[in-house]
């Protein structure tokens, strides 16, 4: 969970909403991500860019246990290498063709990735984590540089997730990516047992901490009617 | 009913709300289409006589021509309860939320007319964080739906409040905002997408 140094683990979204066999995408400090599950329940997490011709991954879908491109269709299987080009479905995609993956781990009911290949072991078991299975909430994105946000909900220094005690009932686990420079995404969860309307309050007070801190960085979103 | 005449511009979210109820109901309307971009036939004489304010869509139905999006929603809605529902409260949600889609929510809609047609480059513009306002409020209401259980706008079931915030919801892209910043509307997105009789249009996204 350090976010020191380069070899940090990332907190990318709740686990809760990426669905078997679906995909979404994820921005990790300015680099973008695909991030998918196959049939079997496992996340993969990837660099957002079909080796074929730079298209989105993101934006494909997935197939028998594959990510494809939503471009030509190539598909890439659970370790990155391309396993199908629907153009010469009788050729053997060469193993040197393949997508980036990253390290990902699923941790708290959250989807971790990690920035580089080497350094940085596993997300540890902190037993304040582990005590508790945590309740998906929401993630909110945050228009504030994540360090502000950070500072604001209470994150100990270095640290992208903590249990925190304060403002709202009971525990509650906040964890935040750093999307860019200006931009970060909060994810909230509860310990389980907790009512709905306990829920509810902590919804509340993410929209709370997301316009205190848009305010802070001069950031104001105001809808209004429009002629 | 006598047959139906939908006036329609293929790249206009408006007139796809208007497409997507239709195939979702079942319903066939003749169309006709208005060449907006770069025909500008929206104000033609010819098109003014059936839409006095240019807008579009238009619904014409026993006679009338219905104008504008919210307005033909709720006419075809009309007395389909499982769309519409018929108790007060739940009426009062629904209507509230296609005002909503025809009203700030508007601010999403030009952001994306700009970004297509116009070309904008000023990303922070007042007009981006109203639109963006707008989103995270539709964003907001169905994170809190999903905390009750629920996955659509109102009730327990589609009704035409989805339906008139779906189109600019799910083309945010068009105007740099990606879904990844929006759960719970990514989550709803893909539980419109599987309704049956669901129709898209250029720039919907398939998957994700």
């Amino acid at each position: 969970m350090s976010v020191t140094g380069e070899g940090g683990w990332y907190p990318l979204m709740l686990s809760a909403d990426l669905a078997p066999d679906t995909t979404a995408g994820s921005t990790m400090l300015g680099r973008d991500l695909a991030v998918w599950r196959d049939g079997q329940g496992q996340a993969h997490v990837w660099d957002d860019r079909c080796p074929h011709r730079g298209m989105r991954l993101s934006l494909g879908f997935v197939r028998e246990g594959a990510l494809a491109c939503l471009y030509h269709g190539w598909r890439f299987g659970a370790d990155g290498r391309c396993v199908h080009i629907p153009a010469h479905p009788d050729l053997s995609p060469p193993g040197t063709i393949r997508a980036a993956p990253l390290r990902v781990a699923e941790r708290w009911g959250l989807i971790w990735a990690a920035a580089a290949d080497e350094g940085g072991a596993l997300p540890e078991d902190d037993p304040a984590l582990a005590a508790v299975s945590w309740v998906p909430v929401r993630s909110l994105r945050i228009e504030a540089p994540w360090q502000g946000v950070a500072g604001a909900i209470g994150l100990p220094e270095g640290e992208l997730a903590a249990v925190l005690d304060r403002d709202v009932d009971g525990r509650v686990l906040a964890a935040l990516l750093p999307v860019g420079e200006g931009a970060c995404m909060l994810h909230l969860l509860a310990a389980e047992l907790a009512e709905v309307a306990r829920l509810h309050d902590l919804a509340d007070w993410g929209q709370d901490v997301r316009a205190r801190a848009e305010e802070r960085a001069g950031q104001v979103f105001l809808a209004g009617a429009v002629a | 009913m006598s047959a139906l005449v939908l006036y329609d511009d293929e790249l206009d979210e408006d007139c796809y709300r208007v497409r997507l109820f239709l195939s979702l109901l079942g319903v066939e309307a003749r169309r006709v289409v208005v060449d907006v971009v770069p025909g500008g036939e929206q104000d033609s004489a010819a098109f003014r006589a059936v839409s006095p304010a240019g807008v579009l869509p238009v619904l014409r139905m026993d006679g009338q021509a219905v104008c504008g999006a919210q307005a033909v929603l709720l006419a075809l809605a009309h007395g389909r309860a499982e769309w519409l529902p018929e108790g007060a409260a739940d009426f009062a949600r629904v209507v509230h939320w296609v005002q909503f889609a025809g009203g700030p929510l508007r601010a999403a809609l030009l952001m994306r007319r700009a970004s297509l047609f116009a070309g904008v480059g000023d990303e922070q513009s007042a007009r981006r964080r109203a639109a963006v306002a707008a989103l995270r409020i539709v964003e907001d209401h169905l994170a809190h739906r999903w905390l009750d259980g629920g996955q659509w706008v109102v009730g327990e079931g589609p009704t035409v409040a989805d339906i008139a915030l779906f189109p600019t919801v799910a083309l945010c892209r068009d105007w740099g905002e990606e879904h990844s910043a929006y759960p719970a509307l990514r989550r709803w997105v893909r539980a419109v997408r599987a309704l049956p009789g669901f129709v898209t249009m250029p720039g919907i996204p398939d998957y994700g």
